[in-house]
C-alpha cells in the first residue's frame, strides 16, 4: 500500500479547474517530483494535500487513513507537512523558537523535549550557529533552511517542497539538494517536490509527474517523462514536439 | 553544538518579582498611607491586571480588542448580584464574576477569524451590543439607574491585598505565557496564521483560549471593581471609553511585552487621576497625542524607550531587528 495516495482530487476556483482529477502515489522512502507549467496547478495541489484548501472533489489518504477534509493544522499532526514557495518564516521569533514551535505538534511521532528536537533539526539543516538570530538577517538560502528545518521538526512522514531548490545560487542549490537527499536517506521522510530546477529534480527524483493546465499528463522515471512527447508539447509547443520525436 | 536554554523562570526574576510584591505588599504599612494614596494604588492595581490580560489578545496574539469593557461589565454585574444575594463570600462572587466573563468571551469565537482592524472593528460592535443588552436588560443590572452594593468600608480596604494578589497572579502568568509553548505558538500566529497553521497550531483553539482567560480576568477585575465603588451602572462598566483604556494602557506601556502594560496602566491612572480633576479637557487630548507620538515614533510603548535608553546607557549595539512583541 502506497504512503500516501491521491484519488481523483479537483480543485475549481470559480470557473477555473486549477486541478482537474488527479491521482498520485507516494510509496514509503520515495522523491516524487511534480513538474509542469506555470499555472499548471501544482501548488493548488499541496495546498489540497496540506489542507490549507480543501479539494472540490477527490480524496487523500495518508496510510490508509483519510486526510481531506482536515484543517491544516491537523493535517500537519497527522504527518503531512509543507513548505512554502515564498519563506515564511516567522519574523519575531529566532530560528530556534521558529523550529521549536514546529516540534511541538510532532511530538506525537518523535519523542523528547519540543526544544531539543528543535535544536536537532536546526543541526542538521545547517542551521546550528544561527539558533539565537532572528530570520530577518539570514541569507535567503538559509531562510530555505530554515524552511525546511521547521517543517522537519513536526517529525513528518511526507514532506511537500514547494520550490526549495529555485532562486538560490548554483552552489547553494547543489548543497539544498543534497540536504533534500539526506532527509529521504537519514531521516525517513518520503518526499513530494515540485521544482523548475530540473538537474535538481532529475537527479533527486525516483519518478516524476507532469501537471499541464490542472491534468496529469505523464508520470514515470525522470528520463522517461523527458522524453515524452506531451510533455515537451506542454513545455515548448507543438512544433518542438513534432520536430524532435 | 552548545545552546544554552534560557530557564522558564530565571531564578533572578523570580526573586525580584517576589520582592516587588512583598514590598506592595507592607506598603500601606511602612508608610502610613493616608486613604486616599491607599484607595489610589488600590484601583491601579485594577487596571494594571485589566491592561495585562488585555495584552495577552492584543499583545501576544496580535489581535486587538475594542471590546474587553463587556467582559469587565459581565464580570463586575455576575459578582455584584452574587453579593447583592448574600450567597458566596466576595472573593468567590469575583472569581464567578470571572467564570462567567470568561464563558461570555467565549461568544466571540466567530469574530475571531477576521485579523487585525476587521477583527478589531468587530470587536467594538460587540461591545456595544453588550452595553445596550445589559442596559436594557433592568432585572439584572438595574437599568440605567445601576446596582448599589452595601457599603462595606472593611473591604474596600482590604481590597488593596486583593488587588494586588490579582496583579501578582497575572503578571506571573503574563510571563510564563510569554515563555512557555503556548507563547510561542501565539507569536507564531500573531505573525503569520497560515504558515501556523502549517506547523500544526490551531489558530482556532488558541484564539478561543486567549481571548476566554483574558476575558475572565477582565471579569474578576469588573468584580472587584464593584467590590470597590459599591455601585455599578452598565453605561459605565460596559462604556466604551473603558474598553479604549485596555488598549491604551497597553499601548502606552507597550503592546506584547510581558510587563509594559503594567507600566501604561500605573501612567493611565495617575494622568487621569491629576488632569480629570483639574482639566477635564486636556486629559483627553493627552492621551491622544500620547497615542499618535508612540504609534509614531516607539511600537513598543516606554518599555522601547526604556530599553532603548538603556542599551545606550550601557554603550550596548543594538540586537538583530524583531518585530513588535519579540522584546520584553
Amino acid at each position: 500500500m502506497p504512503l500516501l495516495s491521491a484519488r481523483a482530487l479537483s480543485k475549481s476556483f470559480g470557473g477555473l479547474r486549477a486541478l482537474d482529477s488527479v491521482d498520485l502515489e507516494l510509496a514509503e522512502g520515495e522523491i516524487l517530483g511534480v513538474i509542469g507549467p506555470n499555472g499548471a496547478g501544482k501548488t493548488t495541489l499541496f495546498s489540497l494535500i496540506a489542507g490549507s484548501l480543501a479539494p472540490t472533489s477527490g480524496e487523500v489518504f495518508l496510510d490508509g487513513a483519510r486526510v481531506s477534509g482536515l484543517p491544516a493544522h491537523r493535517v500537519v499532526r497527522s504527518g503531512i507537512v509543507r513548505t512554502h514557495q515564498i519563506v515564511r518564516p516567522f519574523p519575531n521569533l529566532t530560528v530556534l523558537e521558529n523550529a521549536t514551535v514546529a516540534a511541538i505538534h510532532g511530538a506525537r511521532r518523535a519523542p523528547g523535549h519540543a526544544r531539543e528536537r528543535a535544536a536537532e533539526v536546526l543541526a542538521f539543516a545547517g542551521l546550528a550557529d544561527r539558533a539565537g538570530h532572528y530570520p530577518g538577517v539570514l541569507t535567503l538560502a538559509g531562510r530555505k533552511r530554515l524552511e525546511l528545518a521547521r517543517a522537519l521538526a513536526t517529525a513528518p512522514r511526507v514532506l511537500l517542497l514547494d520550490e526549495v531548490v529555485a532562486g538560490v545560487n548554483p552552489s547553494e542549490a547543489m548543497a539544498l539538494a543534497a540536504l533534500i537527499r539526506r532527509i529521504r536517506d537519514e531521516r525517513r521522510v518520503s518526499v513530494i517536490m515540485i521544482e523548475h530546477v530540473m538537474p535538481a529534480v532529475m537527479s533527486l527524483s525516483d519518478r516524476v509527474t507532469v501537471l499541464d493546465h490542472g491534468k496529469k499528463i505523464a508520470e514515470g522515471t525522470p528520463s522517461d517523462v523527458v522524453r515524452d512527447p506531451g510533455v515537451v508539447e506542454a513545455y515548448l509547443g507543438r512544433g518542438h514536439a513534432e520536430a524532435n520525436p | 553544538m552548545t545552546l544554552r536554554w534560557p530557564a522558564l523562570v530565571p531564578p533572578r526574576a523570580a526573586g525580584a518579582f517576589a520582592a516587588a510584591v512583598a514590598a506592595l505588599a507592607a506598603l500601606p504599612a511602612l508608610l502610613d498611607l493616608s486613604a486616599y494614596t491607599h484607595n489610589l494604588v488600590t484601583l491601579t492595581f485594577l487596571m494594571v491586571a485589566g491592561a495585562l490580560a488585555w495584552n495577552w489578545m492584543g499583545g501576544f496574539v496580535g489581535q486587538v480588542s475594542f471590546g474587553h469593557a463587556a467582559m469587565f461589565g459581565v464580570g463586575g454585574f455576575v459578582a455584584a448580584r452574587l453579593l447583592l444575594a448574600g450567597a458566596v463570600p466576595a472573593p468567590i462572587a469575583w472569581l464567578l464574576g470571572g467564570a462567567a466573563a470568561g464563558v461570555f468571551a467565549l461568544g466571540a469565537h466567530p469574530t475571531l477569524r477576521l485579523r487585525g482592524p476587521y477583527f478589531s472593528i468587530a470587536t467594538i460592535g460587540l461591545g456595544e451590543a453588550t452595553r445596550l443588552l445589559f442596559t436594557y436588560w433592568e432585572d439584572f443590572t438595574g437599568g440605567s439607574s445601576g446596582l448599589s452594593l452595601p457599603i462595606d468600608p472593611d473591604l474596600k480596604f482590604r481590597l488593596y491585598w486583593w488587588g494586588l494578589a490579582l496583579v501578582a497572579l497575572v503578571a506571573a502568568a503574563s510571563f510564563l505565557i510569554r515563555r512557555s509553548a503556548l507563547g510561542l505558538q501565539l507569536l507564531a500566529i500573531k505573525a503569520d496564521v497560515d504558515a501556523a497553521a502549517d506547523v500544526g497550531v490551531s489558530a482556532t483553539f488558541h484564539q478561543d483560549l486567549v481571548f476566554a482567560l483574558s476575558g475572565a480576568v477582565v471579569g474578576v477585575t469588573g468584580g472587584l471593581w464593584a467590590s470597590y465603588f459599591s455601585f455599578i451602572e452598565p453605561n459605565d462598566m460596559f462604556g466604551f471609553d473603558r474598553s479604549i483604556g485596555f488598549v491604551l494602557m497597553a499601548v502606552i506601556g507597550g503592546v506584547g511585552t510581558v510587563l509594559g502594560p503594567a507600566l501604561g496602566a500605573v501612567i493611565f491612572v495617575l494622568l487621569r487621576q491629576y488632569l480629570l480633576a483639574s482639566y477635564p479637557q486636556l486629559y483627553l487630548g493627552l492621551y491622544g497625542t500620547l497615542l499618535v507620538l508612540i504609534i509614531l515614533f516607539e511600537p513598543l510603548g516606554l518599555t522601547g524607550l526604556l530599553l532603548r535608553l538603556w542599551r545606550r546607557a550601557a554603550r550596548r549595539p543594538e540586537p538583530a531587528p524583531a518585530a513588535a512583541g519579540g522584546g520584553r
